[in-house]
């Protein structure tokens, strides 16, 4: 046998080899790499709306025009109540784009949490966004109007503060809960088109 | 070659990141933060042992023609395989080191070691090597880290530690931030070591 064909071959097991070993891990994982991301679905919904204990997908695909920043929509039960809503909307940041995970709870009509999930804003600028001394301003925030951005200390309850330097950043997350805010109040809120 | 002496000369004598200058790439991306200093370093180090591992116990197999395929086929698939089985079994850790390791499928300390290293010699100075290049590169991306992130948010492993009248240097968490300090370290350490070229 010459050299070439002997090296070709000997690639050739090297990499069946490492086919088949990518493809025996790839089906034993599969199934708890599945449950793993579900499970972190559940957490990090139950993060901004701690009452829910089971979360429901709300068909949200004939409103994709006219909100296009929203990617999926929960509805948060405790039993057989609803509790309130989870909302996984898309904002456009400075750096990108960003994801948020909104939660608003019904029975008081107001915002029980945001935390974004990913983000590509400038590390110690915008990124401080992520922060809780900034998401933290939104828990209690009431649902009824969209909220506005302000520099310098907010007064009233439908306002939030800018974080110095990253004046895009804070709009990009406000812009993201104002659509959430606005999509609860036009479609789901009692007597909304989609109940 | 004694075992401990392999260890030693891939922390100091052949620093991947200070001497051989390797895997530049995650060094300026992630050296933003001492904690990620620590993860990428530790990620590298696991693939790292792994992969001179699988090349060493293969080197006799693997033509000399084509192993540099033959390495990179081996080096991917084993990331590829830990990363499944990371984010399967052991979430909690995925969480915290997950982000770096496909970055290390790109970082061409695993591809040197393997050329350099475990590729001429046994099973237990490959690993030894696995572990001491591995230390190295934390011990390195740790105090690039640690420099940047006190410079630059003020703050070490997310611990605010200077004073109040302290305001960071934003650019040193941004990557000409990284550039300066990479630069800087390395020419210091050339200058203790004695090691500068005359012009």
């Amino acid at each position: 046998m010459s050299d070439s064909v002997k090296m070709s071959l000997k690639l050739f097991i090297i990499t069946a080899v490492a086919a088949l070993a990518l493809g025996v891990t790839h089906a034993v994982t599969e199934e708890p790499i599945r449950q793993q991301n579900e499970l972190a679905g559940i957490e990090s919904r139950k993060a901004v709306l701690p009452d829910g204990e089971e979360f429901i997908e709300v068909d949200t695909a004939r409103y994709q025009a006219e909100y296009p920043g929203i990617i999926e929509v929960f509805e948060g039960r405790k039993g057989s109540t609803e509790v309130g809503y989870v909302f996984k909307i898309l904002s456009k940041g400075y750096g990108g784009n960003m994801e948020l995970y909104i939660g608003i709870n019904t029975s008081e009509s107001k915002l029980d949490g945001v935390t974004i999930a990913s983000h590509s804003e400038t590390p110690g600028l915008g990124a401080n966004a992520a922060e809780p001394g900034f998401l933290g301003q939104f828990y209690g925030k009431p649902v009824i109007s969209p909220l506005t951005v302000v520099k310098g200390d907010s007064g009233n309850a439908e306002e939030v503060e800018a974080i110095t330097g990253a004046t895009i950043s804070t709009k990009a997350v406000v812009e993201g809960v104002n659509e959430a805010i606005l999509f609860y109040n036009q479609v789901l809120r009692d007597g909304g088109e989609a109940r | 070659m004694k075992l401990s002496k392999v260890f030693i000369n891939g922390v100091l004598n052949e620093n991947p990141t200070f001497r051989l200058v390797l895997g530049m790439c995650p060094t300026l991306a992630l050296t933003t933060a001492a904690i990620n200093g620590i993860g990428m370093g530790l990620a590298t180090t696991f693939v790292l042992v792994g992969s001179n591992l699988a090349i060493s116990l293969l080197k006799n197999f693997i033509p000399s023609k084509v192993r540099i395929p033959a390495y990179v086929v081996i080096i991917a698939t084993f990331v590829t395989i830990v990363d499944m089985i990371m984010q399967a079994f052991v979430p909690a850790l995925y969480e915290s080191l997950g982000i770096y390791i496909p970055l290390i499928v790109v970082n061409c300390i695993i591809l040197a070691r393997a050329e350099s290293f475990a590729s001429k010699n046994s099973l237990l100075p490959s690993i030894i090597d696995g572990l001491g290049m591995g230390a190295g590169f934390t011990v390195a991306l740790l105090l690039l880290g640690s420099i940047r992130e006190i410079l630059g948010s003020g703050s070490w492993f997310g611990i605010p530690v200077v004073s109040e009248g302290f305001s960071p240097a934003v650019i040193m968490i941004l990557p000409p931030g990284g550039f300066i300090t990479l630069g800087l370290v390395l020419g210091l350490l050339n200058k203790l070591t004695g090691k500068t070229e005359q012009p």
